[in-house]
């Protein structure tokens, strides 16, 4: 360790490599959001960096979280776009404003349905043994019966609610607040199908019970999955496009008698069906390389009729479609 | 810029080195006295004058370069009258378009402007970045070689310099606790301020979920850690269950028993085993014993969970054998000799000898070994994010799913994290408890053990 | 009489004796037998799990490149070419991959090709332009189910509805294996390829180019400051409070779990420093500061190991105490802090909790070039594709593992080496 020539160029040489790093400006595109939507974004991100451009960097946060996070400001310091499984609340349009994010251009992606399913491998049988035929079919009612915590009734097992469900003991896993898919389905089922006659005074229709029958998971699907594999006739909350995919393990129960398919989400006649969106933040369009790009791939035929329909996105119909292809190339505020 | 940078201060510090040595050697010749301290050390305080000044204008730079540069650009900026503008997208968008020339396509007249002048202050300042190197080593040297006279002590100021250096190493160590105890005390107050500590501590409902917007409907959350320490037990109980007896015995056989063959090809593979990754240990858990212990609970007529306590413990048992093997061993080892001939003298055989003799002797400073492994198996993380679940249960079933204090923090700070919610802000308090507990541990563990040497010394 | 019923007595008590004796040894024996046991059994899984993964299925497609499909021409510049309509070839290619296929045949055909193969059928004709207007046969990259199937790793005899490949796909796919029109190959792009959403083109190059960047870090940071550290504390420390309280310090940081330093990372150099979040600069800076104590415990030990009449000698002769420290001591025991180091980097290399926290688990599917770019790392890709649910991912995570084992494996036995070579014994 003596300080002479050798280990002088030792020492330039450990400089030398110190010298190479230096923080450089944001050339990325920064994206947050749904996790309904984060798969289908990473597929597009995916796609982007296969033609030798910069990948985005996505995480996801949830809808309610992205649009926080969204809406704190202009700047490289925040995303560029937020993914959302469902349309921007006045609430949050506002914090926008606030936050001098004011041009916004919303992106409808595509329609996503609801799915209420439970494991694969499991038969609904009836207490004298004999399987239910096809499979459950659930109404929105039936299902606002066994999740509300403001039904008097209080069901134990789908029995209680009606007669020709098996006696199954109730047990169905939501998901948290900061969900798009727990907004979407609060407003379409849970609000929907409240019944007004069951339900107890000042009670409120979108409360979920906690009694144990309905619990709260994250935002990590393969959880749900954990849960309603490991007890046998649960119910869990899934997006369509993780159903599809995982058509092994998931299975999903017909709603008001119609089973969930891509056609039925298209034209919403599925029951739970909802749009899915992206919002770009306008003042960055133009900064951060490549922002359009990623849009226009996202929104493009190669996309919306191949690897994203593969992935189970479904498609827009043809007028919304163009008006979402309308909205991007004059960049339209969409308030 | 910062690479041909870096060139000149080698330049720089070689020649400075061979300056230095041959100026002493002139001097003292000159005068015709020998110099205090040998030629090298003169040398080496050249250089340190030439070096170090040099790395502070080399870091500075790299530092407030851009800042300084990036407040030109804007401050020169033709603003059209009646926009308005983000400063730091407006920064962006500039540097983006320097660096990134087909990205230009489309701007505006200012913003290319604006760009060129970036990239111009940008030479400027990599132009003078060199020169003041070279002025500011030149004047380090300058500074230095006046004191190159045979009477300057030069080793001893040399020697100065390193021990300050050697003493800011040592207390980077300090840093880092202190950076660690006040990360987690400042984040766990926050997390206190909403939840009481007591609710924490003593109450059984772990529900993390609280609406983070307004007009969300969704229960109180809810922060009672008792199952969660209750599941983190649980799974360490299985995995010493595994741990210790496998552990010790394997000890004992190398310590007592084994040739010295046995014990030069084994204890190598135990290594292996201590160095494979946890997450190599959680795929492990996860494809193969998860699904064994289900095949077996179901055989049994238990119903067991496919995140079974019993099967992330068992992996984490096999995780810490040779933690407490190499330990244990250690501590057989330095029993005395002594005690062993005097038992097997009396007409004791070995098992005799180590049930009666050694055991008892080495007794504290096994249960020293076995506290830091307890210790080790609380803090792991990987084997119990994979293999155990996330849903909080109060159980003492090892067959059923638990949930630990390393796994909640892992799910508190994967996705949404917003630093004013409570539900981020239990990871901190949960890694605050999980330090508190492991350094208590070690502490413990590593006095018994101290005081067992002594005793033996 | 007596005598002898004594002397039975102590036989069979000898004999209980030495059978407890023997037992005691075979019960240490099992112990150790089955600790090995767990090992090979563990190396066992994942070589079994794992070396499908080095092998890709390809397919034999027969392309054509008809310009008014592709809206090229021959002369086309290579900036159009690159525009060219090549999903619609392939759209065609797959419409024709069998005879009459229905529309819903078509779809069920489609999904046993890899996404990879708009970009494979691309990159053929840029390579080969002259193939315009002529029909080609390529390989090209199958489905991660088809590759799954054929490789044995999913089941063909679950019910249809639990499967991946439904009754016609299956049919399909044993079909193209009587017609030898798919096969299987190595596995390119396992060790070219960054992250991605479908198994079969994922690979470990960007995961692994952001472990070498963040040991890189580790290294830089870690190395010069535990050598420092432990040459203080070993040789010119004070015996003082301060200096047990670095001490006691640096003991109780090797044993603070490695998540902890994972929030130290949240919460300081990400929240309060700004350093940028998921990159390789912070991942290094919180392992380096994590397996500090390991390697300065390294360094003492060796450093101590020298004999301290080989110090006492240079002082003897006139040397200052700065002098015959790092002369003398620190050269001869640099081969054993070397080996400190290797092994510290060693356990960075596989630490996978305290990069989850600082967000270097974030889907990343370029190769990173820099210190400062959002990057993944080995194990935290380990972990994702463990968790994530695809099967194709799951071979994939073992070889990754194999991949990582080996890496351990030769820095190990690189330390190893250092210490037979150089390291003396006193």
């Amino acid at each position: 360790m003596r300080l002479n020539m050798k280990n002088i160029i030792k020492l330039i040489a450990v400089l030398a490599l110190f010298g190479t790093t230096s923080v450089s400006a944001r050339d990325y595109i920064s994206i947050v959001g749904s996790s309904t939507v984060y798969p289908f974004a990473t597929l597009v991100a995916e796609k982007m960096a296969s033609q030798g451009m910069k990948a985005p960097v996505i995480e996801s946060t949830g809808s309610g979280g992205g649009h926080k996070l969204f809406c704190a400001g202009v700047g490289v310091e925040h995303p560029d776009i937020t993914n959302s499984s469902r349309a921007q609340k006045d609430k949050e349009f506002k914090l926008c404003q606030d936050g001098g994010v004011t041009d916004i251009i919303e992106v409808r992606v595509g329609n996503d349905g609801i799915a209420f399913a439970y494991a694969a491998d499991y038969e609904w049988k009836y207490t004298n043994g004999a399987t239910m035929k096809g499979g459950i079919d659930l109404t929105k009612e039936e299902i606002w019966q066994a999740m509300a915590r403001d039904n008097a009734n209080a069901p134990t097992t789908w029995y209680e609610i009606d007669k020709r469900l098996p006696k199954v003991e109730i047990s169905i896993m939501a998901p948290p607040p900061t969900s798009g898919t727990r907004d979407a389905f609060d407003s379409l089922v849970m609000k929907k199908g409240c019944v007004k006659d069951m339900l107890v005074a000042d009670g409120d229709c979108k409360a979920y019970r906690e009694d144990g029958h309905v619990i709260e998971g994250g935002e990590n699907d393969e959880l749900y999955v954990e849960h309603i594999t490991k007890e046998q006739g649960a119910f869990g909350i899934f997006g369509y496009s993780f159903v599809s995919n995982n058509s092994d393990k998931v299975k999903a129960s017909m709603i008001n008698g119609v089973e969930i398919s891509m056609e039925g989400i298209q034209d919403y006649s599925y029951p739970i069906a909802r749009p899915l969106f992206f919002y770009i933040k306008k003042a960055h369009i133009g900064v951060i390389p490549g922002l359009m790009d990623y849009v226009n791939e996202f929104v493009s035929e190669e996309a919306t009729e191949g690897y994203l329909l593969d992935a189970g996105l479904v498609q827009l119909s043809p007028a919304d479609r163009a008006a979402v292809l309308d909205a991007i190339s004059n960049q339209t505020n969409y308030k | 810029m910062f690479f041909w940078s870096l060139v000149l201060i080698a330049v720089g510090i070689f020649s400075s080195f061979i300056y230095g040595r041959s100026r002493i050697k002139l001097n003292s010749k000159k005068q015709g006295t020998k110099s205090k301290s040998l030629p090298n050390y003169y040398a080496q305080y050249v250089l340190m004058w030439c070096l170090f000044p040099a790395l502070i204008v080399y870091f500075s730079w790299a530092i407030f370069q851009e800042q300084i540069i990036q407040n030109i650009v804007i401050s020169n900026f033709e603003y059209i009258e009646g926009a308005v503008y983000n400063e730091g997208l407006l920064l962006a968008e500039i540097r983006n378009v320097a660096n990134n020339p087909s990205f230009a396509d489309g701007k505006s007249i200012e913003i290319i402007n604006a760009a060129s002048h970036y990239s111009s202050l940008r030479q400027i300042s990599q132009i003078s970045f060199y020169t003041s190197i070279i002025i500011i080593m030149l004047l380090g040297a300058l500074y230095a070689s006046q004191k190159l006279k045979p009477e300057f002590h030069a080793q001893h100021t040399i020697e100065k310099y390193i021990q300050y250096i050697l003493i800011f190493c040592s207390s980077v160590a300090i840093f880092t606790t202190i950076g660690i105890v006040f990360s987690l005390i400042f984040e766990s107050l926050r997390f206190f301020a909403e939840v009481s500590i007591f609710e924490f501590l003593f109450s059984t409902e772990w529900y993390p979920f609280i609406p983070i917007r307004e007009g969300q409907t969704a229960a109180e959350g809810s922060f009672g850690a008792v199952p969660i320490f209750a599941g983190t037990f649980l799974v360490m109980v299985v995995a010493m269950c595994v741990a210790a007896p496998l552990g010790l015995l394997t000890a004992i056989y190398l310590a007592e028993y084994a040739s010295q063959r046995v014990r030069k090809i084994v204890k190598p593979l135990l290594e292996i085993l201590a160095g494979i990754p946890t997450i190599v240990y959680g795929f492990f858990a996860f494809v193969s014993v998860a699904p064994f212990v289900k095949a077996f609970g179901q055989s049994i007529g238990i119903d067991a969970s496919p995140t079974s306590a019993l099967a992330a413990g068992m992996v984490m048992g096999v995780m810490i054998i040779p933690f407490i093997s190499s330990l244990s061993d250690d501590v057989i080892n330095s029993v005395p000799q002594s005690l062993r001939e005097a038992s097997l003298g009396i007409g004791a055989n070995k098992a005799e000898t180590i049930k009666k003799v050694i055991l008892p002797a080495a007794l504290p400073g096994i249960v020293g070994a076995f506290l830091l492994a307890i210790s080790r198996a609380i803090g792991e993380t990987m084997i119990v994010v994979v293999a155990a679940g996330t849903a909080p249960n109060l159980t003492g079933n090892p067959f059923e799913n638990v949930t630990t204090v390393t796994v909640q923090i892992v799910v508190a700070l994967i996705g949404d994290q917003e630093f004013d919610n409570p539900r981020t802000l239990s990871a901190f308090a949960l890694g605050l408890v999980l330090f508190v507990i492991t350094l208590f541990l070690n502490i413990i563990a590593l006095q018994i053990v101290k005081r067992y040497r002594e005793r033996y010394e | 009489m007596n005598n002898s019923i004594a002397k039975e007595k102590i036989i069979s008590l000898r004999k209980k004796r030495s059978l407890e004796d023997m037992r005691f040894k075979y019960y240490g024996f099992t112990a150790m037998c089955l600790s090995l046991a767990v090992l090979v059994f563990l190396l066992y899984t994942i070589f079994s799990k794992g070396y499908t993964a080095f092998q890709k299925t390809i397919v034999l497609l027969e392309v054509d490149y008809n310009q008014e499909v592709l809206k090229l021409t021959p002369d086309s510049s290579d900036e159009d070419m690159e525009k060219g309509k090549f999903f619609r070839v392939k759209k065609q290619a797959i419409e024709n991959f069998f005879p009459d296929l229905s529309k819903s045949d078509i779809k069920l055909v489609k999904k046993l090709f890899s996404i990879n193969v708009d970009k494979e059928i691309k990159d053929y004709f840029l390579d080969n332009p002259e193939v315009i207007n002529t029909k080609q046969q390529i390989w090209v990259t199958a489905h991660s189910d088809v590759d799954q199937l054929l490789k044995g790793n999913s089941r063909r005899d679950v019910p249809e509805d639990r499967r991946k490949l439904n009754d016609i796909q299956l049919s399909y796919v044993d079909q193209l294996v009587e017609e030898n029109r798919v096969k299987q190959v190595f596995n390119n792009f396992f060790f070219t390829k960054a992250d991605s959403r479908h198994p079969e083109i994922a690979g470990v190059a960007g995961s692994f180019m952001g472990s070498l960047f963040t040991l890189f870090t580790v290294f830089i940071l870690s190395f010069p400051i535990a050598i420092g550290a432990s040459v203080y504390l070993e040789e010119f420390a004070p015996k003082n409070r301060i200096t047990e309280l670095i001490e006691v310090n640096i003991s109780n940081l090797a044993a603070v779990p490695s998540i902890v330093f994972g929030l130290l990372g949240l919460g300081v150099l990400l929240n309060v420093f700004g350093l940028p979040r998921s990159t390789p600069l912070v991942g290094g800076s919180v392992l380096a500061l994590m397996t500090l104590p390991t390697i300065i415990i390294a360094c003492r030990a060796s450093l101590k190991a020298v004999p301290p009449s080989i110090k006492e000698g240079a002082l003897a002769v006139g040397a200052t105490k700065t002098q015959a420290v790092f002369h003398h001591v620190v050269p001869l025991a640099l081969p054993g802090t070397l080996t400190g180091t290797i092994i510290g980097l060693a356990q960075a290399l596989g630490e996978t909790a305290p990069l989850i926290m600082i967000g270097m688990i974030a889907f990343i599917p370029n190769i990173p070039t820099g210190l400062t770019e959002p990057s993944a790392a080995l194990p935290v890709q380990i972990y994702l594709w463990v968790e994530s649910a695809e099967r194709g991912f799951q071979e994939k995570s073992a070889a990754a593992i194999m991949v990582i084992l080996i890496f351990l494996f030769m820095m190990n036995a690189i330390a190893v080496f250092l210490r037979n070579r150089f390291e003396r014994k006193w």
